[in-house]
């Protein structure tokens, strides 16, 4: 038997070992692999910063996406927060994830800086949790207090003074969805096609290929794509953050993955074209 | 993000950690009892989280509006009670009305909202060239419009693929393969970024690094 058979034979477990060892090696001895900033990115943030908002411009931010997936959506969504509360852009805060409110408390920990000099109910405010899909983005459109008659913490809309006048898509200026589903698609449908308004997703690596054509086709003025756009976003912010710091190990992860395949193709070809035993 | 200091927050953060080996044993040993324990645990936690939350959701949504006088609220409720005969064979087909007034309502939100950014701005993207682009914007035009037209031309199944067809439809399925590949290879790397995570929470709750 080749080496390259005993290779392609290993236990699959020795590779999760040294997969799950070899992630740690970057956060423990930072390699520092650089960071470009992809178009996409550079769009978003543009679209969120300097002219295209003003103060007092009303944006959306959804949370989409549950614990498991804070590493990929959560420090883009940290810095997109970050820029707006910069511009003095006044941010509803709402959740299709059943978990929301420990995503609420992770910005609130993440953001708290910036969060210091906002008050709750005039510049922010958190709604909660939503379900129903596709038509519960519609009916968000008419009349947000239709979706939620009060905010997460039992507060009628009509008694926060930042809602005052704020029911529907006309008050909105922009939404930033970040999710692992399709949240992004239902704004691009509801909100974006129908009304024009300025939508950006911030999605997971895995919804790239669904992501990026829809920004090229303009109904998303920009996407950030994964843990990698988080980083791009935390460079462009001025403050590097969780994503910098994750972004060696999942270089690695990435690298030990195209090394593992191609050590399996080298064994296959190895074992049909130079009389292995397979 | 400072470690936390309360004794509650440090019991849950050991648990978190504990239950993610537990978890982690499953590929990196064998199935075991621990495995199935935490396995049990998180799908009882998720399915208690989302009921609370979704009931709580209905309470302030339909059911509140509804006691504060909103008569019409009732309709929904009654439509979502109708959901619950799904479980008793006799009366299963009533169940049928909401579904059918559900799938309506999406059906026609979809197509309402669908055709203009997911087609026509799609289209237009794609066809459109690149305005004073470079060699690499022409070649990634070309591709793309390559791609499109043979990979359309590959779910053509009422023409045999044979003749003329059969060159652009070999090329089609070579794209979408490509394209497969590529979705797939981006949910493994999403998977791994999910691993990354939990790696440095293991890093962390050691206080082998900063929290």
């Amino acid at each position: 038997m080749s080496v390259f058979t005993k290779l392609t034979n290993i236990d699959r477990r020795v590779f999760y070992w040294i997969l799950f060892i070899a992630l740690m090696v970057p956060f423990l001895s930072p390699i520092g692999f650089p960071i470009t900033i992809a178009e996409n990115t550079q769009d978003l943030y543009d679209g969120i910063t300097g002219d295209e908002v003003e103060a007092g411009e009303v944006w959306i931010v959804n949370f989409g996406y549950g614990v498991s997936a804070w590493s990929e959506c959560h420090p883009s969504t940290t810095a997109c927060t970050k820029a707006l509360f910069r511009e003095d852009a006044k941010i509803i805060i709402m959740g299709t994830h059943y978990d929301v409110e420990l995503t609420y408390n992770k910005l609130l920990d993440t953001v708290s800086e910036d969060f210091a000099g906002k008050v709750y109910g005039e510049d922010y405010v958190f709604l909660g949790y939503i379900t129903g899909g596709e038509s519960a983005a519609a009916q968000l459109a008419s009349s947000i207090r239709s979706v939620y008659p009060e905010d997460h913490f039992g507060t009628s809309l009509d008694d926060i003074p930042m809602m005052d006048g704020i029911d529907s898509v006309h008050e909105i200026d922009g939404v930033l969805s970040s999710d692992t589903g399709d949240w992004g698609g239902h704004f691009m449908t509801q909100w974006q096609s129908a009304y024009g308004t300025k939508l950006a997703e911030i999605g997971i690596a895995m919804n790239a290929s669904t992501d990026l054509p829809r920004w090229i086709a303009g109904n998303f003025f920009g996407v950030s794509v994964g843990s990698r756009g988080g980083a791009e976003l935390e460079i462009l912010v001025g403050e590097l953050g969780e994503a910098t710091t994750a972004m060696d190990s999942i270089s690695v992860s990435h690298l030990l993955m195209v090394f593992a395949i191609l050590l399996a193709n080298i064994g296959v070809l190895y074992d049909k074209y130079a009389g292995g035993n397979n | 993000m400072a470690y936390p200091t309360a004794t509650f927050d440090v019991i849950g953060l050991w648990i978190g950690w504990l239950l993610m080996l537990m978890i982690y044993s499953l590929p990196l040993y064998k199935e075991n009892v621990s495995y199935r324990l935490a396995e049990y645990l998180f799908i009882g936690v998720t399915l208690a989280i989302t009921l609370i939350t979704n009931f709580s959701n209905v309470m302030s949504m339909a059911v509140d509006p509804l006691m504060g006088g909103d008569i019409l609220m009732i309709i929904p409720i009654i439509l979502g009670l109708m959901m619950f005969t799904m479980l008793i064979p006799d009366y299963r087909w009533v169940s049928r009305y909401p579904v059918a007034l559900l799938v309506g309502a999406g059906f026609g939100l979809g197509i309402r909202g669908t055709i203009k950014p997911n087609l026509q701005d799609a289209i237009i993207s794609t066809i459109t060239p690149p305005a004073g682009g470079g060699a690499l914007e022409w070649f990634n035009f070309a591709y793309i419009a390559i791609g499109l037209i043979c990979s359309i031309m590959y779910f053509l199944l009422t023409i045999e693929h044979s003749g003329p067809l059969k060159a652009p439809t070999r090329i089609g399925r070579l794209f979408i393969m490509v394209g497969l590949g590529a979705y797939f290879g981006n949910t493994v790397l999403f998977r791994f970024t999910m691993l990354t995570g939990r790696a440095q929470f293991f890093l962390q709750v050691l206080k082998i690094i900063p929290m």
